[in-house]
C-alpha cells in the first residue's frame, strides 16, 4: 500500500484531489471539493517543482486555508441570486404591502388577514377597516402604519 | 520518522478539521442556530457560512419549512353532553429559529398540547349540532387563540382544521332515524299538499265552467229577447205597411192575399209524407168572401170575360177552407 503511494508519487495528490471532489457530490456541505481543490494545486505545483512530501503536506494545508477567502466571495448573496429571494422568508414578501385591519389595534397588538390565515400585527392604536402597510417585520411579528 | 514529517501530517490534519469545523453549509429551509460556549449568538441562515471552529457550534437546525402536526384523536364533551371523538391536523411555521429553538422545549409537543386543550374549550361551549355544523367558526376560533399563544415561540400557527368529529354509534344511529323521520314528514306534507291542491284545482274548474254556462245562459237569453224585440218591431212596420196599403188602397188587394197564403197552407199540408185525414169546418162564407175577393180583382184586371171564365172554374176546384190562416207566425218563447 505504502510502496504504491510512494511509487505513484505526485499523481497521489492529483487522484486524491478528484476523490475529495467527487466525495463532495456524495457528502454536500462538508468542505469537501475545497480540499480536493488544494490537493490538485499541490499536485500540479509538485510536478512543476520538486518538492519533499512533507512540504507538500504543508503546502496542501496552506492551499486549503486559502481556499476561505475564495468560496467567500463566490457565497456573498447578491440581490438577484436566487429565483425565489422569499423563499422560507414569508414575513419579508409582506413589507411595504397594504392590507385592510381586521380587528382593531388595541394596545399595540390587532389583526389582519392575508391570504387564508389571521396576522397578528403590531402599531399604533387604529380602528378596523382601516388600511395598513407592514413597516417591519421582525420573525412572525409585522409591525403597521397607518397607509 | 522526523519531527518534521510528524509536523507535517499533524498540521493537515488539524487544518481539516479546522476546516470542518468552521464551514457550515447550511440547506434551503433550514436555520441553524450558533452557540459560543453554549450561549447563543447568531443564527446562521441557508447557503455557506463561516464560524469561529473550537468556540461556535451548531446548536439547534430548525426547519423553517411549514409544518403539518397530526392532532390525536380525543374525546370531547359538547355543551350538550354528548361525548364525540376528534382528531384535526395543525399546520405552522417557525419564523424566528432562535425563539423556536430556546424559548420553548418542545415545539411540536407544546402546540400539539395547547391545540388539543383549546379544541376542547372550544367544542365544550357548543352543542353537538353546532360542532357538527359549524366547523369553519370552530377552526377559526381554535386559530385565533392558538396562533396568539405561540407567538413568543417565534411561531405562527397558520391553520388548524378539524379533520372528524365522530359520535357515538348510538348517537349517529338516532340521528339516522330523525333524520328518516324528517324526510318521512316532508313527503306526507307534500302528497297532502298535491291533493290539497288538486281538490281546489278541480274545484275552481267546475266553478269556471258552471260561471260559463250560466253566462252563455243570459246571453243568450239577451239575445233571444233582442231578437223578439226585433220581431216585434218587423211586425209593427209590416203591420203598419200593410194598413197605408190598406188606407191607401183596396180592402179587395187584402183578401187576394189571405186567400193565397190560405191555398199555399193547404197544398203543403197536402204534400206532407205521412198518413192523413184533414178535417176542414165549411166555413162557406169566408171561402165564398175570399173568393169574392179574388172574383173582384179579377173582374178589375182583366174584365168581363176572364171573370166569367173563373166563376165557371169554380165549383171543385178549390177547396173549402175553415177560418182565416193567420198572417204572422206565432211568437216564440
Amino acid at each position: 500500500m505504502t510502496n504504491m503511494f510512494a511509487s505513484l508519487g505526485t499523481w497521489n495528490w492529483l487522484i486524491f484531489g478528484f476523490i475529495l471532489m467527487a466525495l463532495e457530490v456524495l457528502a454536500p456541505g462538508v468542505f469537501l471539493f475545497w480540499l480536493g481543490l488544494a490537493a490538485l494545486l499541490v499536485g500540479l505545483i509538485s510536478f512543476a517543482v520538486a518538492v519533499s512530501w512533507q512540504i507538500q503536506l504543508v503546502m496542501f494545508a496552506v492551499f486549503a486555508v486559502a481556499t476561505v477567502p475564495l468560496w467567500r466571495r463566490l457565497a456573498r448573496p447578491k440581490p438577484d441570486a436566487s429565483t425565489s429571494p422569499f423563499l422560507n422568508k414569508r414575513t419579508e414578501a409582506l413589507l411595504g404591502r397594504e392590507f385592510t385591519l381586521e380587528k382593531p389595534i388595541i394596545d399595540g397588538s390587532g389583526t389582519v388577514r392575508i391570504g387564508d390565515t389571521v396576522w397578528r400585527v403590531a402599531g399604533p392604536d387604529t380602528p378596523a377597516g382601516t388600511r395598513v402597510k407592514v413597516v417591519q417585520v421582525d420573525g412572525a411579528n409585522l409591525t403597521v402604519a397607518a397607509a | 520518522m522526523s519531527g518534521f514529517d510528524i509536523f507535517a501530517i499533524v498540521l493537515v490534519l488539524l487544518v481539516i478539521v479546522t476546516l470542518v469545523a468552521g464551514v457550515k453549509t447550511v440547506p434551503q429551509g433550514y436555520d441553524w442556530t450558533i452557540e459560543r460556549f453554549g450561549k447563543y449568538t447568531q443564527t446562521l441562515s441557508p447557503g455557506l457560512n463561516l464560524i469561529v471552529p473550537y468556540f461556535d457550534r451548531v446548536g439547534r437546525k430548525i426547519n423553517m419549512m411549514e409544518q403539518v402536526i397530526d392532532i390525536p384523536e380525543q374525546e370531547v364533551i359538547t355543551k350538550d353532553n354528548a361525548t364525540v371523538t376528534v382528531d384535526g391536523v395543525a399546520f405552522y411555521q417557525v419564523f424566528d429559529a432562535a425563539k423556536a429553538s430556546y424559548e420553548v422545549a418542545n415545539l411540536n409537543q407544546a402546540i400539539t398540547v395547547l391545540t388539543m386543550t383549546n379544541i376542547r374549550s372550544v367544542m365544550g361551549s357548543m352543542d353537538l349540532d353546532q360542532v357538527l355544523s359549524h366547523r369553519d367558526e370552530i377552526n377559526e376560533r381554535l386559530l385565533r387563540v392558538v396562533d396568539a399563544a405561540v407567538s413568543p415561540w417565534g411561531v405562527k400557527v397558520n391553520r388548524i382544521e378539524i379533520k372528524d368529529i365522530v359520535p357515538p354509534a348510538d348517537l349517529v344511529e338516532a340521528m339516522g332515524r330523525q333524520m328518516k323521520a324528517e324526510r318521512v314528514k316532508r313527503a306526507d306534507i307534500l302528497a297532502a299538499e298535491g291533493q290539497r291542491q288538486s281538490e281546489i284545482l278541480r274545484a275552481e274548474g267546475a266553478k269556471q265552467g258552471q260561471i260559463l254556462q250560466a253566462e252563455g245562459r243570459r246571453e243568450a237569453a239577451f239575445r233571444d229577447a233582442e231578437a223578439r224585440e226585433r220581431l216585434a218591431e218587423a211586425e209593427a212596420k209590416a203591420t203598419q205597411a200593410v194598413s197605408e196599403a190598406i188606407s191607401k188602397g183596396d180592402v179587395a188587394a187584402l183578401n187576394y192575399f189571405i186567400a193565397d197564403k190560405y191555398i199555399k197552407a193547404f197544398g203543403q199540408f197536402a204534400e206532407a209524407p205521412n198518413q192523413k185525414i184533414i178535417m176542414l169546418p165549411v166555413e162557406a162564407t169566408s171561402m165564398l168572401g175570399s173568393l169574392a175577393g179574388i172574383g173582384e180583382i179579377a173582374k178589375a184586371t182583366f174584365g168581363e170575360s176572364a171573370a166569367s171564365a173563373a166563376a165557371a172554374r169554380r165549383p171543385g176546384s178549390v177547396p173549402p177552407t175553415g177560418g182565416t190562416p193567420p198572417a204572422v207566425p206565432p211568437r216564440q218563447g
